[in-house]
């Protein structure tokens, strides 16, 4: 969760949004953190270098909870 | 009838056509993110047959040779012709003398300038009683290629706009229901956000996908989601405008057009008759080598299938960056030793661009410093999303720069 919150506040601090105190699962990826699809792609590849697993590859997730059941698996 | 909705507002034909009554100027190098003013302002040039230069939004001036920064956004007057009706400006647009100039990231260095007629951008506009009330999600950057053809397409048969360019999911799918969207056109990247499936749209009767590779499973989901819509593909090029649109998996040479094509080395050729003008087009016996590499599904009836690109451009969710551009940008950094730019497979954009460098010893730079830097210097899609800083960059044995 916390390498999660770096790097989703990596992405929003290159966008010049604040960065999240706090991530909880029910965030939505567009609407709440306001990701764009580049936005999306840069989280899908930081997080491939970190964990080693695609999130997108089979359909798209659209919120933090559904992240952290992908990198569960 | 209604011309165009962007987010709260909406447009009609009626206002079209009093702005191009009443306005007696025009802006020849127009940059704007107000859509509308961006349509009216094109159609303006259009109808008077005034050159006009389209500028993206976010473009840095610098980003472009020889574009000059104070000529961007001044109007010039222009003597106006009374229309009594949209046919009449319809008519006006088609037999427009106007040369338009778009960009094109060419293969080295800055974008390239390619100057079209309102023919090469109009080329597979389709008119007629049958194209009559339709209802078109606008998903393009309007100053693109792509964007042109389908705002052509829409124009000329006096269809609605919707416009839904870089908006969210719920957004786009708020708008097909409450607009009654029957008409999509987008890249891969923009209906791969609209997944996963939750409920069908049954008014969406038609939905295009340009701009770059698609694969099968997109297209399930799209059926899914829109289970009433014909899909099919184009193939745009903003040297040559629309030139084929898709049979099944593959894509067909029009028997109007067949001569001018040629097949050399896998690469598509295409006659110089068919493009826009540019100083940066190289001929070889009059034909174009498009970089697009294509192989033959059946040639007696110009099917084929692209197979890959030859050259270095990295498609980056339907936007053509060349990473030589962005390297050029980097290297412009001081404390930056080497720069290399490329492409990585994502599932969302096809690629995302990468770049790994090295630094000079003592520097200390950030991904951020960086990014904030190219910010300031490139449109947002040439900005590489990951930054990797690296003892050496790996060389290919002829000592040329690798790009993976």
């Amino acid at each position: 969760m916390e390498k999660l919150q770096l790097i989703i506040n990596s992405i929003r601090k290159g966008k010049n949004l604040p960065e999240l105190e706090d991530i909880t699962p029910e965030m939505n990826l567009r609407s709440d953190l306001e990701f764009t699809s580049f936005d999306l792609a840069e989280l899908t590849v930081k997080i491939e270098d970190e964990f080693d697993v695609d999130i997108f590859e089979d359909g798209l997730v659209n919120t933090i909870g559904e992240i952290i059941v992908k990198l569960g698996k | 009838m209604m011309f165009l909705f962007d987010n709260e507002q909406k447009y009609d034909y009626d206002g079209v056509l009093r702005l191009l009554n009443t306005k007696t100027n025009y802006y020849p190098y127009f940059k704007t993110t107000d859509v509308y003013y961006y349509f009216v302002n094109m159609l303006k040039a259009l109808v008077a047959s005034k050159p006009l230069v389209l500028l993206d939004s976010d473009i840095n001036p610098f980003e472009i040779e020889g574009l000059d920064e104070s000529k961007i956004n001044v109007a010039e007057c222009i003597s106006s012709s009374f229309f009594h009706n949209m046919e009449e400006v319809v008519s006006a647009v088609q037999n427009s003398k106007s040369e338009i100039t778009i960009f094109t990231s060419g293969t080295t260095g800055q974008p390239k300038k390619v100057v079209h007629n309102i023919q090469t951008l109009t080329r597979t506009v389709r008119i007629g009683d049958k194209y009559k009330g339709q209802i078109w999600a606008y998903a393009y950057n309007p100053t693109h290629m792509a964007g042109l053809q389908v705002f052509f397409q829409a124009f000329e048969n006096q269809n609605t706009l919707v416009n839904v360019f870089n908006k969210p999911r719920e957004y786009v799918y708020r708008q097909i229901i409450e607009k009654g969207i029957t008409h999509i056109s987008a890249t891969p990247t923009f209906y791969r956000l609209l997944l996963p499936f939750e409920q069908s749209y049954d008014g969406v009767v038609r939905v295009t996908l340009g701009g770059e590779k698609s694969d099968p499973r997109l297209y399930d989901s799209i059926t899914k989601i829109f289970p009433n819509a014909k899909i099919n593909n184009v193939y745009a090029s903003t040297e040559a405008g629309s030139l084929f649109a898709s049979k099944g998996d593959c894509f067909q040479i029009p028997e109007a057009i067949k001569d001018k094509f040629k097949i050399f080395d896998d690469e598509l050729l295409i006659h110089k008759s068919l493009l826009g003008y540019s100083d940066s087009f190289k001929f070889i016996d009059d034909y174009y080598h498009s970089g697009d590499l294509i192989e033959w599904v059946n040639e007696a009836e110009g099917l084929f299938r692209f197979k890959s690109r030859k050259n270095e451009l990295v498609n980056v969710g339907g936007y053509k960056v060349n990473p030589s551009e962005v390297e050029d940008v980097i290297m412009g950094i001081d404390g930056i030793k080497q720069a290399m730019v490329y492409g990585k497979a994502n599932s969302i954009l096809g690629n995302v661009l990468c770049a790994d460098l090295v630094l000079e010893f003592g520097v200390v730079l950030t991904e951020l410093d960086i990014k904030k830097f190219l910010a300031t210097q490139l449109q947002d899609y040439k900005v590489p999303r990951r930054i990797k800083f690296v003892e050496e960059l790996s060389l290919t044995r002829t000592g040329k720069m690798k790009r993976l």
